[in-house]
């Protein structure tokens, strides 16, 4: 995998971020949206990618496809790690927990924006990636660290195990 | 020590003024600083084209000019942002370093994609910082 | 200082094709169908602002720069490869150097397009995905008090796909 200083991808995502802001004239919820979705588009072609790069890993379950994103998805792109814990009785709800983010270098959120999910993106790229595995998850920040929290926590929910669809023409 | 810090725009525009002293009035750093951009002005100019050597380029200038209290030192970063520390100490020092972290500072500041360009800046990390570096 | 921090190239080409494509979708969704114009501005607005930071971050400690040409030499140079991860190959001045053009011969940011086949369209098509760079330089020479516009071309050689000049006519 190749890498680079992480300050260019910062800063692109900060300035994404203010110019989004300023498309949904300062309408928080709206760019909350926006960087779900478009996290979403990321996520559906990133998990190619990790795929390949990560020899062949594959997951049974929801509980494995939560450890390989917190101990390896995370690493390999960000070069962080996340926790996983707060299981739910029937393992279908977890939450990853950060206390590090190359994308929030630099940032401090002011306050008229104190709604504003400035990681969303993040949200929406396991969302996509986990889709392309046949898991249709929600996920949410629960705690954020440019909110005042002391950590970054997403809420990972399993919604459904979709059936495997084999499309072997390629 | 330092006992005030100050960044500059381009086009003169004050960004941000922060005094370390007790009980110490801005207002009494505004003059100081108007004087020092004015020997900024002349250090600078005529903008001597290629004249190298004698470290004309060199961000840094130093030592600017003193007043009865305190001397004033300047940076003038490739961005034409002043950078300027006032220090109570009588001898004249060496303040590089200080003015590397200062900039590196202001670069750190300027990277919150929330501050505005020419906007003064209201980062409380940057406040920190300064903090450090005039209690260092 | 701290170690600077590395995060996986692709995560700023995943970010950087999304972005193109978001605003594409934008226009297309718009009932007037207007002519992308505001989506040009809007990505140009992103890398300018990039390329401001990063113009006060690459200089930091260096020397000032005596006159236009100096700072251009530095945007092919050092600029270029902590960005593209590679210099200019060629720049060409004209005589009264109000006008320089940079030409990368591959441009490492549309090395990961994949574009379909029809040349015509290529060249449209790469088009959009290089007004975000142009932002990012021009932001970079306005900070360095250097007013232009920043425009770009792709070859027109199928044989050199990623080929590109950046055209800065300074104001």
């Amino acid at each position: 995998m190749e890498k680079i200083n992480a300050e260019l991808f910062t800063l692109t995502y900060g300035s994404t971020v203010r110019q989004l802001l300023i498309d949904n004239e300062e309408n928080v919820d709206a760019v909350n949206v926006q960087l779900d979705k478009m996290g979403y588009n990321i996520g559906i072609r990133l998990v190619d990618e990790f795929l390949a790069k990560s020899s062949g890993a594959r997951c049974r379950d929801f509980k494995e496809a939560a450890e390989m994103i917190a101990k390896h998805g995370l690493k390999m792109f960000l070069g962080v790690t996340a926790s996983v814990s707060n299981w739910n009785a029937d393992n279908t709800e977890c939450s990853l927990i950060m206390d590090d983010n190359p994308m929030v270098d630099f940032v401090e959120l002011p306050e008229q924006y104190s709604n504003l999910s400035y990681c969303n993106m993040l949200c929406g790229v396991f969302r996509g990636a986990l889709e392309m595995v046949n898991m249709r998850v929600e996920c949410w920040y629960v705690r954020d660290l440019l909110r005042g929290d002391d950590v970054f926590e997403m809420r990972l929910k399993l919604l459904e195990v979709t059936a495997e669809s084999y499309n072997d023409e390629d | 020590m330092i006992v005030c810090a100050a960044v500059v725009g381009p086009s003169y525009n004050p960004l941000h003024l922060q005094t370390f002293a007790l009980d110490d009035d801005p207002l009494k750093y505004h003059y100081i600083v108007h004087c020092a951009l004015d020997v900024i002005d002349e250090r600078l100019s005529p903008p001597s084209p290629r004249s190298r050597g004698a470290g004309g380029n060199d961000p840094c200038l130093g030592y600017l000019y003193s007043t009865e209290d305190f001397k004033v030192y300047g940076y003038v970063s490739n961005t034409h942002v002043k950078f300027l520390l006032v220090l109570d100490d009588p001898e004249t020092k060496d303040v590089r370093e200080l003015f590397h972290r200062f900039h590196s500072a202001y670069i750190d500041a300027v990277s919150n994609p929330f501050q505005l360009p020419g906007h003064s800046i209201t980062s409380r990390s940057f406040e920190a910082r300064l903090r450090a570096l005039a209690s260092s | 200082m701290a170690p600077r921090r590395e995060v996986a190239e692709s995560c700023l080409e995943f970010l950087y094709i999304e972005l193109v494509q978001s605003y594409e979708r934008k226009d297309a969704e718009c009932a007037e169908k207007g002519d992308g114009r505001a989506s040009r501005a809007a990505l140009e607005s992103i890398g300018f602002q990039v390329g401001q930071q990063l113009a006060e971050r690459y200089t930091i400690d260096r020397a000032r720069f005596a006159d236009h040409l100096e700072v251009i030499k530095f945007i092919c140079k050092e600029f270029w490869s902590e960005i593209f991860r590679k210099q200019v190959d060629h720049l060409k001045t004209n005589r009264h150097r109000a006008l320089f053009v940079l030409q990368d011969d591959r441009f490492r940011w549309l090395r990961h397009l994949s574009l379909p086949a029809e040349q015509t369209s290529n060249t449209e098509a790469v088009a959009k995905y290089l007004v975000f760079p142009c932002g990012l330089i021009k932001g970079a020479l306005s900070s360095f008090g250097v007013n232009c516009e920043v425009t770009a071309e792709i070859s027109e050689d199928a044989r050199k796909p990623t080929q590109c000049s950046f055209e800065v006519r300074i104001k």
